[in-house]
């Protein structure tokens, strides 16, 4: 059996849950001793958070590289401050962040388009709720991202993007409507984007 | 021993197939609450072979109870078309004062032991078979009480546990909970997990339970080493694969998972309470 990788000093015996608070906020890792288990816990958290993001919208890691850290860190305390949820929603905050940033003058519709696209997929992958899509809208575009949870065991989730003519823009930034079925024949009216 | 492979989304649904038809596997591990929206007769049809339930998100540590009768009530209609030889569930935190936790948490077994048998017992109740807990790779000094937990809410609830081999090896090279402290519980349950793990970015290296990488020789040497207690009637082992799919690395190691537990013929499904 293979070596033990021995428990350090600095370490105290912390149990997981010491470290919940720190799980979502970059800037607790500093808390801890570089070299304890407890720092090594925590950045395998917050990697799985810069991966979310950046995997899934690169344009943004080609925005602020090489690692990212300019729009990571600064929305996720920013995040923290505004006691957001972190919730399949997460995408549309980082670029409600990115708006009052420096980065705004380098946003399009692309990048746009790619971060609602996100989360949709978000969405039909996490929610467990009984309804079958979810459709995005925002102001910065007149495109709607949908996003529809599997329904067909060798079709995944499926996002779509539509334009709809009559269909009013959000009153807010962002605007969301979930679907009951398969189907987009109603529109319930937007709602407004939850923490 | 029954050898499975666990399904998770679509885009595996091909080689599974494939894994089934080259007679690799036994049996499918379906994530069950991914395919909600997925109608129970289509997904019976699916795969000619037993199957297994995990359920990823049902989060009954942290739900409230109508949200969780919910989702009992949608899983039901797959339990009873599907007749699954397990439902497992996760025992761990999703979430933290409402922020989610995108690398769950490890429960804290000790401080929170009275609340975990209260909504297991319920949530046992509410899915209406018998519920099968997985334990956690852990990397924290709490996992030491892992199996003290799983063995008292064994006796006292009258779940199971969905032992995952490698986790139990994650914990033990990471923390040090012997492995000899998993016997009985590994004795006296029939469903199992086994994965690939690797070791954290930075030192300290820690082990963590990535299901990317190729069975570790410890994980085997493990296996192998308690082989009699896992193998008896109605076992099954879940080889679980989610990062750096390749069919021929999974073939790989279902060889060496068949090495240490030789095939037995596949039987007609099972009730779930009946082998549970």
């Amino acid at each position: 059996m293979s070596q033990l990788s021995q428990p350090l000093e600095q370490d105290g015996g912390l149990k997981d849950s010491a470290l919940y608070d720190a799980l979502t906020r970059p800037a607790r890792i500093f808390d801890y001793p570089t070299d304890s288990r407890a720092f090594v816990r925590i950045d395998a958290s917050i990697r799985i958070y810069w991966h979310h993001l950046f995997d899934i919208c690169p344009q943004l890691l080609e925005m602020s590289p090489p690692d990212g850290g300019a729009i990571f860190r600064p929305f996720m305390a920013w995040a923290d401050a505004r006691g957001l949820t972190l919730d399949w929603n997460w995408y549309l905050w980082v670029y409600d962040w990115l708006l009052q940033s420096e980065f705004r003058d380098r946003l399009n519709e692309k990048v746009l388009l790619e971060i609602m696209g996100a989360a949709a997929a978000r969405w039909a992958v996490l929610d467990r709720g009984r309804n079958c899509g979810v459709v995005i809208g925002c102001r910065d575009t007149a495109n709607l991202v949908v996003g529809w949870k599997c329904h067909k065991i060798d079709e995944g989730r499926q996002i779509e993007m539509l334009e709809i003519e009559d269909l009013p823009p959000p009153p807010e930034l962002f605007g969301c409507f979930f679907l009951p079925d398969f189907e987009l024949s109603t529109f319930p009216g937007w709602q407004s984007l939850s923490k | 021993m029954r050898l499975g492979f666990n399904f998770t989304l679509s885009d595996t649904y091909e080689m599974v197939q494939r894994l089934i038809a080259e007679s690799r596997i036994d049996y499918v591990e379906l994530l069950i609450d991914n395919f909600f929206c997925v109608p129970p007769s289509e997904l019976a049809n699916a795969f000619s072979c037993p199957v297994g339930f995990h359920i990823m998100f049902s989060r009954f540590f942290e739900n409230d109870r109508e949200t969780l009768r919910d989702f009992a009530r949608r899983l039901r209609p797959y339990i009873d078309a599907l007749n699954p030889m397990y439902v497992s569930d996760h025992c761990a935190r999703f979430s933290h004062q409402g922020r989610r936790l995108f690398h769950i948490g490890e429960f804290d077994y000790s401080r929170d032991y009275d609340e975990a048998r209260e909504r297991a017992e319920f949530w046992q109740a509410e899915l209406g078979t018998k519920l099968l807990i997985e334990n956690y790779p852990s990397i924290m000094y709490g996992g030491v009480e892992q199996p003290e937990f799983f063995e008292r809410l064994q006796r006292e609830v009258g779940v199971g546990v969905l032992f995952d081999a490698s986790n139990a090896v994650c914990a033990y090279g990471n923390i040090g909970v012997p492995l000899e402290k998993w016997d009985r519980i590994i004795a006296s349950n029939r469903h199992f997990h086994v994965a690939g793990y690797s070791l954290s970015m930075i030192e300290p290296y820690v082990r963590m339970d990535t299901h990317g990488e190729a069975l570790a020789p410890d994980t085997i040497e493990f296996l192998s080493s308690r082989k009699d207690l896992f193998d008896k009637e109605g076992a099954t082992i879940t080889y679980e694969r989610d990062n750096e799919i390749n069919y021929d690395d999974i073939v790989a190691d279902l060889i060496r998972l068949r090495a240490i537990f030789p095939k037995q013929e596949a039987t007609a499904r099972e009730p779930a309470l009946a082998t549970a």
